[in-house]
């Protein structure tokens, strides 16, 4: 069995661990990172996309609040690429307490969250298709932000300062070394290859999956209670400004526009296991009433597909765990010497996205000085920006058009409803060698629009399986694969016009392709 | 009724075209009312009348008697396996440029764009050669600038194949550097229309000078030509002295464009009248009777009195079933029960290839396509549904699509036909 040793080792792809990593590499110390799948396929590239101003906590939770304005003005400086700033409206609906917008200014003053009354006529005019009863609304600072370039430019900025990466590798065994935790054995998904990893301090940044990986450390039972909550991209962006319920926070209160969609959410309802996030009827259409009253005539539009995510939700019912707990409700530091008395280990839990880097931020100092007392390593992570953020331009919606508009007459577009070219797809498997069409799809939004695949899974099976970076039955099998990942999505918003467009493409695929008699698909499960 | 009046055909796909001309043919005035093109333009252009069981079927006309036994609500249960192999002959005999060949007698064979061998009882001629029982070898062509098209999958999958008869099959991947104007993304009908000049195709066949094996069979992209495709197909197999067959690519589609020429040209010359573009948005009734139909069009709300109407407006793909946020389905035409999508019960299963029961949800009707209601009793004597809209199959999975259409179109016109004597 191959080994490798490190000073920091992080586990958990998503924005915190990626956070971490970055964190730890610019500070100086070997790092690497493993993700049992790809970066950002927890909860982080399952979440509803908002940049939080401050204003959603202002009133509930004010440390929170605190954090997300402050990281606001943070992320918007280091990380402008991957964030379209829409500005967000918290808006009085029939439906809500009028005295409650007083509560939503005073709390935003008291924590720093920017706000601004407007006029409702001004916000009608903002927004059209807003609901025209609403009877206040306020202006803050709430952006879209996208998860998967984030992680990615957060874990190229890693690599660039000399970390690992290693993504599909599994944390099966924690090491432990008496008293304290000495690295982790994983194992490759995609080949078996087992490996391990040897480190001085390793990071626990599972996210929902935190309480089982540190089961795996033999440490006292951390209790994430995953708490799932389900959104719904709806085709078109219906709104271009990020829309609140101006409210006490609950379900179905938020409608963000990311790219080229809009999606509304979300719930939250504790689950057992992370990785078993059902979607039900009942959510769905909860959902789409809840969107009506934002936006009249919400459950007319196209629903384009659901997902859920995971929150990891810090139950601290071990007597102890709130000496032991970082300060902030927000989210949650575990200094496990502190904690069980086993050294070189540490969890971090909780928190929003927006929160990712503070987070990174507050792990790295504490284990900057579990692996080198004594010695300053300052966290550099505020001020220098991500990969692609550099020129410090926010992304626009219209970017990717007019960018294609230059390659009209040297480019083939390969998925028409998010503008991908081949050009795109052919750099993006150059950086990063995939067997696997749904990476590709978070690094490029490749069949996200609105015929969820139907006419690019084909083609970017065409294109990896000719540019021979798969074999005939990996490409096979990813192209089947491909149809099922998108199907779920699929399947509990199927009415309208996506069922429609469903059925084309089971013409597509089955009526004229013949998938489901590929030679892959006779083994398939 | 009068015998002179004007029959609706809702609905310009194939189920559509067929009724239409079909009546037209006998001298009724037929009118086509569409709100706009139907699949034809996305199809393969092959007939598939029953490829899989889904035990794939080697003959069609060998299977369909307990076919049709096992699955007494399917639309071919409806007409008998009888009328499909006379509507599909019928059919047969207005298809020109490219001819149709095969029957329902035995299968094709015919590689897809993934380089699955899928069965087809009739199709071009400009597809034939491709006949897996021929074995190969193959040299699969790919253009560049073609981005619905990947040869490489194609022969890569059809060199796993084996023939019927159990032996190997080899294939491989030819690319041709040639591009409509240098294009890089010219799309299949961009190709087409340059594969109808001879230049073009002189230029293709040099392109593959040398390039190909004694006994190579050559398999093209399907944009030999929107006009003249049988010539420009004939001319070139000359040219490169081997059989080629052409594979169907993503939409749209050049084969199944020129299908739907041909056959809406039969039927105007037939004497059927076509609307494109207007949607038929409600109709009048007296009782049991459809008395006209309401069309909405950019110019406003047009009344069109008919005899009879044919309903062909093509299932979920096409909006002649509708599902809306609260699941609620409808035919929206006619407000027609929509059979196999019960409240509450559950519509999608896990697997994206599993059997849907959503899927064979649709209209249910009498053994005249009249529409029933759930205890069988006829709703109008004076419809008839065809095509997609009708419950009890699963044809992109059976690989009955066009076979359907062609069937229960046929066999409305006859119904309406003899009906009224
Ligand atoms: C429905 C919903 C909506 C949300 N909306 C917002 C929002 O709009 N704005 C906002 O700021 N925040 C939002 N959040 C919160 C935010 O998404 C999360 O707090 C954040 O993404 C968590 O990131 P993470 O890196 O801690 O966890 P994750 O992204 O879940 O990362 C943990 C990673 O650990 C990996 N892992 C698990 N076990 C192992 C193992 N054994 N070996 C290796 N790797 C392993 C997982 O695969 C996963 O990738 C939302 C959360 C939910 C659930
Ligand atoms: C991508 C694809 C590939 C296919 N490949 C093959 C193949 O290779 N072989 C094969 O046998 N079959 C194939 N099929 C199936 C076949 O082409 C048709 O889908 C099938 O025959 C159904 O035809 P239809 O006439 O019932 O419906 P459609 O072709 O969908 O036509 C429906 C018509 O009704 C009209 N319409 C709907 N509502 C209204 C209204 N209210 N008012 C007016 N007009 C209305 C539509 O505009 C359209 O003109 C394929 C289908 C697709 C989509």
């Amino acid at each position: 069995m191959q080994t490798i040793e490190t000073e920091v080792l992080v586990i958990g792809g998503g924005a915190t661990g990626v956070g971490v990593a970055r964190d730890a590499a610019l500070r100086g110390f070997a790092t690497v990172l493993v993700e049992r799948k790809d970066l950002a396929e927890g909860t982080t590239g399952r979440y509803h996309g908002l940049l939080h101003s401050g204003g959603r906590y202002a009133v509930k939770d004010p440390q929170a609040a605190r954090e997300c304005a402050a990281e606001n003005g943070v992320l918007r400086r280091i990380a402008a690429d991957c964030i379209e700033d829409t500005g967000g409206l918290f808006v009085t609906t029939p439906w809500d307490d009028v005295e409650f917008g007083d509560r939503f200014l005073a709390g935003c003053a008291a924590t720093g969250v920017g706000v601004e009354e407007i006029e409702v006529g001004a916000a009608l005019v903002r927004e059209p298709a807003l609901n025209p009863d609403i009877r206040r609304a306020f202006l803050v600072a709430d952006a879209s932000m996208d998860a998967w370039k984030l992680a990615w430019a957060c874990a190229r900025s890693a690599v660039e300062h000399g970390a690992r990466v290693l993504t599909y590798h599994r944390v099966t065994e924690v090491l432990r070394n008496g008293d304290a935790v000495a690295g982790v054995v994983t194992v490759d998904v995609r080949t078996g290859v087992t490996l391990t990893v040897r480190a001085q301090v390793t990071v626990n940044a599972t996210g929902a999956w935190a309480g089982q990986l540190a089961a795996l450390a033999g440490c006292r039972p951390v209790d994430v209670v995953p708490g799932k909550g389900i959104m719904i991209a709806m085709n078109h962006r219906i709104v271009n400004t990020v829309l609140n319920r101006c409210t006490m926070p609950s379900d179905g209160d938020i409608i963000v526009p990311i790219r080229t969609v809009s999606v509304v959410g979300t719930t939250d309802s504790p689950v057992t296991d992370p990785d078993q996030l059902e979607v039900t009827q009942a959510e769905v259409d909860h959902m789409l009433d809840e969107g009506e009253k934002l936006v009249p005539g919400f459950r007319k539009a196209r629903a384009l597909r659901v997902w859920a995510g995971a929150r990891p939700l810090f139950g601290a019912k071990e007597p102890g765990d709130e000496k032991t707990r970082d300060i902030t409700r927000a989210h949650t530091l575990l200094d496990h010497r502190q904690r069980d008395g086993l050294d070189g280990f540490v969890t971090i839990t909780g928190g929003k996205a927006t929160t990712f880097r503070l987070m990174a931020e507050e792990t790295m100092d504490l284990v900057a000085r579990m692996a080198s007392p004594g010695t300053d390593r300052p966290c550099r992570t505020a001020t220098l920006p991500l990969p692609d953020s550099e020129p410090g331009a926010y992304y626009a919606v219209g970017s990717r058009l007019a960018q294609r508009e230059r390659h009209l007459l040297d480019d083939q577009l390969v998925c028409e409803c998010e503008l991908v070219s081949r050009r795109d797809l052919t750099e993006a498997l150059d950086r990063r060698p995939t067997a696997n069409i749904d990476d590709i799809r978070r690094a490029l939004r490749l069949g996200m629009g609105p015929c969820q695949g139907g006419f690019c899974t084909y083609r970017a099976t065409g294109i990896l399986h000719h540019q021979e970076r798969l074999d005939q039955a990996t490409a096979n099998r990813a192209l089947l694969d491909f149809l099922q990942e998108r199907w779920k999505g699929l399947a509990p918003i199927l009415y309208g016009d996506q069922l429609r467009q469903a059925r084309l493409d089971d013409w597509l695929y089955q009526g004229l392709l013949d998938v489901e008699h590929l030679p892959a698909a006779a083994g398939a499960p | 009724m009068s015998d002179d009046g004007e029959i609706v055909v809702v609905g310009a796909g194939m189920a559509g075209l067929v009724a239409a001309l079909r009546l037209a043919e006998a001298g009724r005035r037929a009118r086509i009312l569409a709100k706009g093109f139907g699949a034809t333009h996305l199809s393969g252009a092959t007939i598939d009348v029953l490829g899989y069981t889904p035990a794939p079927v080697m003959s069609p006309a060998g299977a369909l008697p307990a076919f049709v036994a096992e699955h007494p609500d399917h639309p071919y249960a409806r007409v008998g396996a009888g009328v499909v192999e006379e509507a599909v002959g019928w059919l047969k005999g207005h298809l020109t440029d490219p001819r149709y060949v095969g029957d329902l007698g035995r299968n094709f064979l015919l590689p897809t764009a993934a380089g699955v061998c899928k069965p087809a009882a009739v199709a071009p001629q400009t597809m034939a050669a491709g006949d897996l029982r021929g074995g190969g070898p193959y040299a699969i062509v790919g253009l560049p600038g073609l981005k619905d098209f990947y040869p490489s999958l194609v022969a890569g999958n059809l060199a796993l194949a084996t023939t019927p008869a159990g032996t190997a099959v080899g294939a491989r991947a030819v690319e041709v550097d040639l591009s409509p104007g240098g294009r890089v993304d010219a799309g299949p009908l961009g190709y087409a229309r340059r594969f109808e000049d001879p230049r073009f195709r002189a230029d293709f066949a040099a392109a593959l000078q040398g390039r190909l094996a004694a006994d190579e069979v050559l398999g093209v992209p399907a944009v030999l030509g929107l006009a003249g495709a049988e010539q420009a197909w004939e001319e070139l197999e000359a040219r490169v002295e081997r059989p080629i067959f052409e594979i169907p690519t993503l939409p749209p589609s050049v084969p199944g464009l020129r299908m739907f020429t041909v056959l809406m040209a039969a039927a105007r010359r037939a004497g059927a009248r076509v609307v494109i573009g207007a949607e038929v948005v409600g109709v009048e009734t007296d009782g049991y009777r459809v008395r006209g139909v309401w069309s909405g069009t950019a110019n406003g709300r047009r009344f069109y009195p008919t005899a009879a109407l044919v309903l062909a407006t093509g299932g979920w793909a096409a909006g002649g079933l509708v599902m809306d946020s609260h699941r609620v389905v409808r035919e929206p035409v006619l407000g027609l029960p929509v059979t196999g999508a019960d409240d509450g019960a559950a519509r999608f299963l896990p697997g994206y290839l599993d059997h849907h029961p959503l899927a064979t949800a649709g209209i249910a009707v009498d053994r005249w396509l009249r529409p029933v209601d759930a205890r069988g009793a006829v709703l109008y004597d004076n419809v008839r549904v065809a095509g997609a809209t009708l419950a009890g199959a699963e044809p992109w999975k059976e690989k009955s699509g066009d076979g359907i259409s062609v069937a229960t179109g046929y066999h409305a016109a006859m119904s309406v036909l003899t009906e009224e004597g």
